[in-house]
């Protein structure tokens, strides 16, 4: 569904007069997702992984290399297919906070990409608001509320929410749940694999926590420093890789026991 | 939108009293014809320089007309004016600051050299430039305070554009298929208005003060229409035997910029945006 091809990027200078500066983030990023899979994105702090997953939704044209969704190049497509495409590609991010607009009620979040892309009457689009709020658990009462009377972890099934909105056939989780407490962290993952099982939505779930990416997906890939360095199937083989990126990842994890914690050489 | 304003009059002294003071001004000005007891540009030479009198309660200049009549009129070039060049400007500056900051790259510097280019005269300076080139009038005035007012705004709303731009609602709404248009509109400009409303009421007061000082040095309203600045101007040769005809128009400016300062400052406090 979507393949990443030998994809570079750097962040440049945004300035004019001053074009130097230039700072590579991404190497030659190859990867594939299949139609319905969850796809974790594993690494530390300033691996590239965001950047990854917003050139994957579209947003960041890379420096070098193409992505192709549904066997179109998504860089080289015209402007109408490319406003298709954000039906297709959503994104749930991090710091649920930021990302909605203060001044909106919940339904106004919500209601954003419905009403760029449906025709709805304010009737119709207040019932689909109302069942979108109950499949993310929330009442549908909930949609005069404003961010701020919301808890972090109700906000972020607002996000989600507007996320599955369009019913998208990809979402980016961007560490999407690794601002929230356990508690709220499991209830939320449990929900975006019941989300995902309802839609047949496929996940790139970028996170650090090797837990979370374990519990809901199907391959992991671990980056470091810009470069893919480990992708693999199952949870056994990414403890067995040796590679120093993914061990750092692997030994941080708390283990049950305190006796069996991986150590680092 | 009308609930969350009315949140900000609650309970704030300050803001209500200074507001009812401004709805006051803004009536009388429009209401001029009605309430005026008299025509303000009617020379009657019998009655010239008369003091206080039930048929002219603030009495009478020096060509014998009604100085309440004329104080009334006054308002509305003194304030009608000035809320234009502050909406004008405002509009102006807060369309260039909004694209200029979310567009970025080679639009935002030039928007920015241009304004940081107006910004470099003193303000003054280049209003009476402007007057000089196209000769006096209250149009050539409004144009020219209009010209170098809106920089402010736009330097203002840019800087807010830039740090809001980052933040990850706006990515988000590019995401959810918002276009740039309907971005700007539905959430940066919603975002930037409490502490444009804050600058605007502050500038307000600037504003009148600019156009009664160029309407006192005779570049802003001819004669004999009636204008505050422009009646002090004519009192002043009157200064020694009827400081009053100075005296009125005097206070009313120093009430309404002090009205204005007021509830900008308040205004600022309340919904604690940093002072410029």
């Amino acid at each position: 569904m979507l393949q990443v091809r030998e994809v570079s990027h750097s962040y440049g200078n945004r300035n004019w007069l001053d074009r130097s500066g230039s700072r590579p983030v991404l190497e030659n990023i190859s990867l594939t997702m299949d139609k319905g899979s969850c796809y974790g994105l594993l690494g530390t702090s300033g691996a590239g992984k965001s950047t990854l997953g917003k050139i994957i939704l579209g947003i960041e044209k890379p420096s070098k290399g193409e992505v192709w969704f549904e066997g179109k190049n998504l860089y080289h497509s015209s402007r109408k297919l490319l406003k298709e495409w954000r039906r297709d590609l959503q994104v749930v991010f991090q710091d649920c906070y930021s990302a909605v607009n203060p001044l909106m009620t919940a339904a106004q979040i919500i209601g954003e990409p419905l009403r760029n892309f449906e025709r709805y009457s304010p009737k119709e689009l207040q019932r689909r608001i109302g069942i979108l709020l109950e499949q993310v658990g929330l009442r549908p009462e909930d949609e005069r509320k404003y961010p701020h009377q919301f808890s972090g972890g109700q906000l972020q099934r607002v996000n989600i929410a507007r996320a599955i909105a369009l019913k998208p056939k990809l979402i980016v989780l961007d560490e999407s749940v690794s601002s929230l407490d356990m508690v709220h962290q499991t209830q939320i993952l449990s929900l975006l694999a019941d989300l995902r099982t309802h839609y047949g939505l496929s996940y790139l779930f970028i996170t650090h926590d090797i837990r979370a990416a374990t519990a809901i997906c199907d391959h992991i890939a671990v980056m470091d420093q810009g470069s893919l360095v480990y992708q693999g199937g199952d949870r056994e083989s990414l403890i067995q890789c040796a590679h120093p990126a993914v061990k750092q990842l692997v030994s941080s994890i708390l283990p049950e026991h305190p006796s069996e914690r991986i150590v680092l050489n | 939108m009308i609930n969350k304003w009315r949140a900000v009059f609650r309970g704030q002294k300050a803001i209500q009293i200074c507001s009812a003071v401004v709805l006051f001004f803004f009536i009388v000005m429009l209401l001029a014809p009605w309430i005026a007891p008299h025509d303000p540009v009617k020379v009657n030479l019998l009655e010239k320089l008369d003091g206080p009198s039930v048929e002219h309660w603030l009495g009478t200049d020096h060509l014998g007309r009604d100085n309440l009549s004329r104080l009334i009129y006054g308002a509305r070039i003194s304030i009608g004016f000035a809320a234009l060049i502050f909406l004008s400007s405002l509009i102006i500056g807060v369309v260039v600051g909004s694209v200029s900051g979310y567009v970025g790259g080679w639009v935002d510097s030039l928007l920015m050299r241009l304004c940081e280019g107006i910004m470099a005269f003193p303000n003054l300076v280049l209003v009476l430039g402007i007057v000089g080139i196209f000769g006096p009038g209250l149009m050539q005035v409004l144009l020219a305070l209009m010209m170098v007012q809106w920089v402010y705004y736009a330097r203002v709303c840019r800087n807010m554009v830039v740090s809001l731009r980052e933040r990850n609602f706006i990515t988000a709404a590019r995401i959810s298929g918002s276009s740039s248009w309907s971005i700007i509109r539905r959430h940066i400009i919603p975002n930037v208005q409490r502490p444009i409303v804050v600058m605007g009421t502050l500038e307000m007061g600037w504003a009148i003060m600019d156009i009664s000082a160029l309407s006192f040095l005779g570049l802003g309203i001819q004669p004999p229409n009636a204008e505050w600045g422009a009646m002090i101007h004519e009192g002043t040769s009157y200064m020694r035997s009827h400081p009053e005809l100075m005296i009125y128009p005097g206070l009313l400016i120093l009430a309404v910029v002090i009205t204005f300062n007021i509830l900008g400052e308040a205004l600022s406090e309340r919904f604690g945006v940093a002072k410029r």
